[in-house]
C-alpha cells in the first residue's frame, strides 16, 4: 500500500470525526464544507511527516482542531470547492424527531461556548478521557476537569436563560 | 442539558455518521489537489490585490517625483511612497505569520496562544494603518493635483473648503467603525490569551 493509499484509507475511516469537528466550528454549510476540505488538506500535508509516535486518532484530532482554530472565514473567497455536499448531508435516520431536535439544540449550545471550551467539550463528547483530552489539548488533567465543570455550569445557566 | 445527556446525544449522532461512509479515494485526492492548486487564494487574495494597488501608486509617484518642486510636495511624496510600500509589506507579513502557525507538532493550547498573539499583532497593524490613512488623505490629493495637473492645491483654498469637510466627515465615520472592529477582535484575543496564561500559571 502506497502512502497515498494509506492516507485515503485513514481519511475514509475517520471521516465522521472531521464532519463532527467542522459542525462545531462553523455556522453554515458553506463554511463547513470549506473547513472540511481544509482539514483534509492539512492532514494530507501532515501525514507525510507523521511517524506514528502518537495514536492516529490523536494526531487527527490535533491537526483538525488546530486547523479549525486558524481557519479564517475570508479564505473561502475565490477558492474552488469540490462538490462534497453529500458529506454534509448526514442525517439521522431515526424517526424520532425529538432526538433530532435535541441534537440541534446540542449544537447550538456548543457553539455558544468559547473556543477553548469548544475543543474540550468536543473531545469529552467523543468519549476521550481526561488523559487523552490533556494529550490533545496541552492542558493538564486537573485543568481539563476544572474547565469541564465550568462548562457544566455554563450549560445550566444557558438553560435558565 | 446535562453533560451526560449531551454525551448520549453525541453518541447517537456519531453512530449515524459512522454508518454513512461517503468519501471515496477520488474525492479525497481531488480535495487535496484543489487546495494545493489554490494556495494563492488561500492566503489573503484581497490583501494581495490591495498591496498591488499600493505598489502601483507608489511607482506612479516615484516616476513623477521630479515634478514635486517644493519642500512640502517632496515631504508629501516621501511620506506617501513610504506608506504605500511599507504598510502593505508589514501587513502581509503579519498575515502570513498568522496563517503559518504549525498545525501538526503543536497542541490545541499552543496553537491557540500562537494564533491569538499573531492575530493581536495583525490587528494592531490594521489599527495603525487606519491612523496613517488619515494622514494619507491630506497628502494624496495635493500630490495628485501636482503630478496630474501641475497645480499647487495647497494654495487653492476653494478646494480645501469642499474637500476637507467631506473627507473629515467620511474619515470620522470610517475610522470610528474601523477602530471599533479592530478593538473588538483584539479584545477577544486578549481575553483568550489571559485565560490561557492563567491556566498555564495555575498548572
Amino acid at each position: 500500500m502506497t502512502k497515498k493509499q494509506a492516507f485515503t484509507e485513514v481519511i475514509k475511516e475517520n471521516q465522521g470525526i472531521i464532519f463532527k469537528i467542522t459542525s462545531v466550528y462553523t455556522n453554515n454549510k458553506e463554511d463547513q464544507q470549506d473547513l472540511y476540505q481544509e482539514i483534509v488538506y492539512q492532514l494530507f500535508k501532515s501525514y507525510k511527516t507523521f511517524k506514528g509516535n502518537a495514536k492516529i486518532s490523536t494526531w487527527m484530532y490535533r491537526v483538525a482542531l488546530n486547523t479549525s482554530i486558524t481557519y479564517l472565514k475570508k479564505e473561502k473567497r475565490g477558492g474552488v470547492r469540490i462538490p462534497i455536499e453529500k458529506i454534509l448531508t448526514y442525517k439521522t435516520e431515526q424517526e424520532d424527531t425529538i432526538i433530532e431536535d435535541r441534537i440541534v439544540l446540542l449544537h447550538t449550545k456548543i457553539k455558544k461556548l468559547n473556543i477553548i471550551e469548544k475543543g474540550i467539550i468536543l473531545l469529552y463528547l467523543e468519549g476521550k478521557n481526561y488523559d487523552e483530552i490533556a494529550e490533545i489539548t496541552g492542558f493538564t488533567n486537573t485543568n481539563v476537569g476544572t474547565r469541564l465543570s465550568r462548562i457544566k455550569e455554563k450549560l445550566k445557566t444557558q438553560i435558565l436563560k | 442539558m446535562e453533560l451526560e445527556e449531551m454525551k448520549s446525544l453525541w453518541f447517537n449522532l456519531s453512530k449515524e455518521v459512522e454508518q454513512q461512509k461517503i468519501l471515496t479515494d477520488h474525492l479525497i485526492i481531488e480535495m487535496t489537489k484543489e487546495r494545493i492548486n489554490s494556495k494563492l487564494n488561500k492566503i489573503a487574495l484581497p490583501e494581495m490585490i490591495g498591496a498591488l494597488v499600493c505598489f502601483t501608486g507608489a511607482l506612479f509617484i516615484l516616476v513623477n517625483f521630479s515634478k514635486l518642486d517644493t519642500w512640502y510636495f517632496i515631504t508629501c511624496g516621501v511620506f506617501t511612497i513610504l506608506y504605500l510600500i511599507l504598510l502593505p509589506i508589514v501587513s502581509l507579513r503579519s498575515l502570513f505569520k498568522m496563517k503559518n502557525v504549525s498545525l501538526d507538532d503543536t497542541n490545541y493550547k499552543q496553537t491557540l496562544i500562537k494564533f491569538s498573539r499573531n492575530k493581536k499583532r495583525y490587528m494592531m497593524i490594521q489599527k495603525s494603518s487606519i491612523y496613517f490613512s488619515l494622514l494619507l488623505v491630506f497628502t494624496a490629493m495635493p500630490l495628485a493635483g501636482k503630478i496630474i495637473n501641475n497645480k499647487d492645491i495647497f494654495f487653492e483654498s476653494n478646494i480645501w473648503y469642499i474637500y476637507l469637510p467631506i473627507m473629515l466627515v467620511f474619515l470620522f465615520f470610517f475610522s470610528r467603525w474601523g477602530i471599533k472592529c479592530v478593538n473588538n477582535v483584539t479584545q477577544s484575543s486578549e481575553d483568550l490569551l489571559k485565560d490561557l496564561e492563567k491556566s498555564s500559571s495555575s498548572n
